[in-house]
């Protein structure tokens, strides 16, 4: 048997492999002198893509939620933030403004995870009994509040400022630049294929065919004897921790974090990413989170070619992103790649 | 600053929400859809006016009315383009539509009108009243000299005109009667031969009404740019949500107790935590719903 035939051909084992590669590679980069070279016009495909990836994290969160159990969870930038700022706080040295405890950073991110899941639960416990619209409306509100408190305790959460001074343990081991993006890009990039594979594993399971279950019909789930109070809270909680990952990941790799970067906006982009790609499909939420965070690269580009500012540039690109969102539900609800029979939509 | 004085913003800030709230708690109770773009209507209505009474100098009443009809008229142009054929989907599909359209259009308003605050024309007399004597109690004063200013008296004014104009068609029309039938019970309603289709048309440019009427009124107080209405949304909502979504009286009531609520916590939050009081008035909304999901008269909203 030669090793060729044990590469597994399954999905999710061929994205645990690919991720493991990665970060792999990514930290032969950094702990060893090799050097990777990029062209400057590669920069800004590498810088988008490490959002991507972090991003990445979060879509497989909210698709957990929204793609499989069918919790409209619209403030899931509130848990990417607690994910950020609880890393942030409790490793960051010298901090100009807010908390910085100094732990080391491994600790710091996994407290940022296990205070997200918290978070999660505790809006899940109080309100995943609530109707789709009005949950989304209750998760909103709650990232909202959320954003206010980090603005204004400025003793705790450094106001507008944000908090400084978190460790970047990759800047801290690789010297230039070329080579500690290409070394973030790949470890990043990496966890986010075996958080795939750990999601494909788990919506294959027995365990997501009941959470899908919930979402085509929660009647009938429980009339079969699950309580599916006790899953909805689950999937919420484990789309809450990884946002939380994808937050400390954040942290780490911006070396400080604001109120600026967790806006409504994040939401937005992860939710039409999601839809667009096609709800319930790990690798479809990707692909359509992709296409959105490719708009950018397209406006930046297009922004040295045209004579408009960057700002009117912006304005445009959000029309532009507003309109793919009601185009989508309403000539593809199932998104590019999704299953029109399994979401039950029409069309 | 006594507590009176505060209560008097409250109000003010109470009487414009609730207009918009009326409109958007309408659009609930009979399209069943929380419209999250309802704050871009109001922005609309308000460029509207101001361009209305800035180009061809008419006074403000004639450029609010211009506001209304405009806003009313892009309401259902919207409606028909974005709603109405998506109307059988449910809510959640509606929600994001209406938060996608909400992104377009704000950033649409941003391209064309810039990113510059305007500022309505308007004359203002300020009425004092500084012999009422204070009534202290601990660090809180209850009474005190207050003031209010006209602009202040024309926004609760005109709230007050439409509520009374709102239960007089509720309860005195036919097309408000009808209103109140398919908001109870959509396919009783059109077994009674009421064309649904035409009571909804007539919601969406009523709710488009109310919301250039409110965001005229919004920008004499605060100014008018790409966000103005956006930055009310969530209040209208947690208004209308709070007096139990699809009820007019109940949005009316949520409207004051959110600006009230808004007032009295950024004067007696310690300085520095003023923009806090959003954040309370949202705590307000996330309690009610959990403690009486209908809000204070409405219908249930838990499914399990």
């Amino acid at each position: 048997m030669s090793a060729l035939d044990r590469i597994p051909t399954d999905n999710g084992d061929l994205a645990l492999l690919a991720g493991l590669c990665c970060v792999l590679l990514g930290g032969l980069f950094a702990l060893t002198p090799l050097r990777a070279q990029l062209p400057s016009a590669f920069y800004v495909f590498v810088e988008v893509g490490i959002l991507f990836v972090i991003y990445g994290l979060l879509v497989l969160g909210l698709d957990l939620q929204y793609g499989h159990t069918g919790l409209v969870n619209f403030g899931h930038v509130a848990f990417f933030a607690v994910g950020a700022y609880g890393t942030a706080m409790l490793s960051a040295q010298d901090t100009f403004a807010g908390i910085g405890l100094g732990y080391p950073w491994p600790l710091a991110l996994g407290v940022g995870v296990v205070a997200a899941a918290l978070v999660g639960l505790g809006v899940s416990v109080t309100s995943i009994r609530l109707r789709g619209d009005f949950l989304a409306i209750v998760t909103l509100a709650a990232a909202e509040i959320l954003h206010s408190i980090f603005v204004n305790f400025e003793g705790v959460f450094g106001g507008n400022v944000g908090i400084l001074g978190v460790p970047r343990p990759i800047a801290a081991l690789v010297g230039d630049a070329d080579t500690r993006l290409a070394a973030t890009l790949l470890v990043i990039g990496g966890i986010t294929l075996v958080t795939l594979a750990g999601v494909t594993r788990l919506t294959s399971a027995p365990y997501g065919r009941v959470l899908r279950a919930i979402r085509a019909d929660e009647l009938v789930t429980r009339s079969v004897g699950k309580s599916t109070v006790t899953y909805k809270t689950q999937a919420f909680v484990y789309g809450a921790a990884l946002a939380g990952l994808a937050g400390g990941l954040f942290a780490l790799y911006n070396g400080a974090v604001a109120p600026g970067f967790f806006t409504i906006q994040v939401t937005v982009t992860v939710w039409i990413g999601m839809l667009l790609g096609g709800a319930a499909n790990h690798r479809a939420v990707l692909a359509g989170l992709a296409i959105i965070m490719g708009l950018r690269l397209i406006s930046r580009f297009a922004l040295d070619v045209t004579p408009v500012s960057s700002d009117v540039f912006a304005s445009i690109r959000l029309v532009v992103v507003g309109l793919i969102l009601v185009a989508v539900i309403r000539y593809r609800p199932a998104g590019i790649w999704g299953d029109p029979q399994e979401l039950g939509v029409d069309r | 600053m006594g507590l009176l004085q505060n209560i008097i913003f409250g109000v003010v800030t109470g009487s414009y929400i609730a207009i918009a709230a009326i409109g958007f708690t309408l659009i609930y109770g009979i399209v069943n859809m929380i419209n999250f773009a309802y704050g871009e209507y109001l922005t609309l209505g308000a460029f509207i006016g101001f361009f209305a009474a800035t180009t061809f100098p008419i006074p403000l009443p004639v450029a609010a009315l211009v506001a209304m009809a405009g806003g009313g008229l892009a309401s259902i142009v919207l409606a028909r383009g974005f709603f109405t054929p998506i109307n059988q989907t449910g809510p959640v599909p509606l929600l994001l539509t209406s938060i996608g359209l909400g992104i377009a259009l704000r950033n649409a308003i941003r391209l064309v009108a810039g990113r510059e605050a305007r500022y309505y024309d308007t004359e203002t007399t300020t009425f004092r009243f500084d012999a009422i004597p204070d009534l202290s109690v601990g660090s809180v004063d209850l009474l005190g000299g207050f003031f209010v200013t006209s602009e202040q008296l024309i926004v609760v004014a005109s709230a007050v005109t439409v509520f009374v104009a709102i239960h007089g068609l509720l309860t005195r029309t036919d097309v408000g009667i009808a209103m109140r039938a398919m908001g109870d019970d959509e396919n009783l309603a059109r077994v009674r031969g009421i064309d649904t289709q035409l009571i909804r048309d007539s919601v969406w440019v009523l709710a488009g009404v109310l919301a250039g009427l409110s965001g005229v009124l919004l920008a004499i107080q605060t100014n008018v740019n790409a966000t103005t209405g956006f930055s009310q949304i969530l209040q209208i909502l947690s208004a209308a949500i709070l007096g139990g979504a699809g009820s007019p009286y109940g949005a009316i009531l949520g409207a004051y107790l959110i600006g009230i609520v808004l007032a009295l916590s950024t004067a007696f939050l310690p300085s520095g935590m003023s923009g806090l009081s959003s954040a309370v008035a949202f705590a307000i909304l996330i309690i009610v719903l959990l403690v009486k999901p209908s809000g204070i008269a409405g219908t249930e909203v838990r499914e399990a």
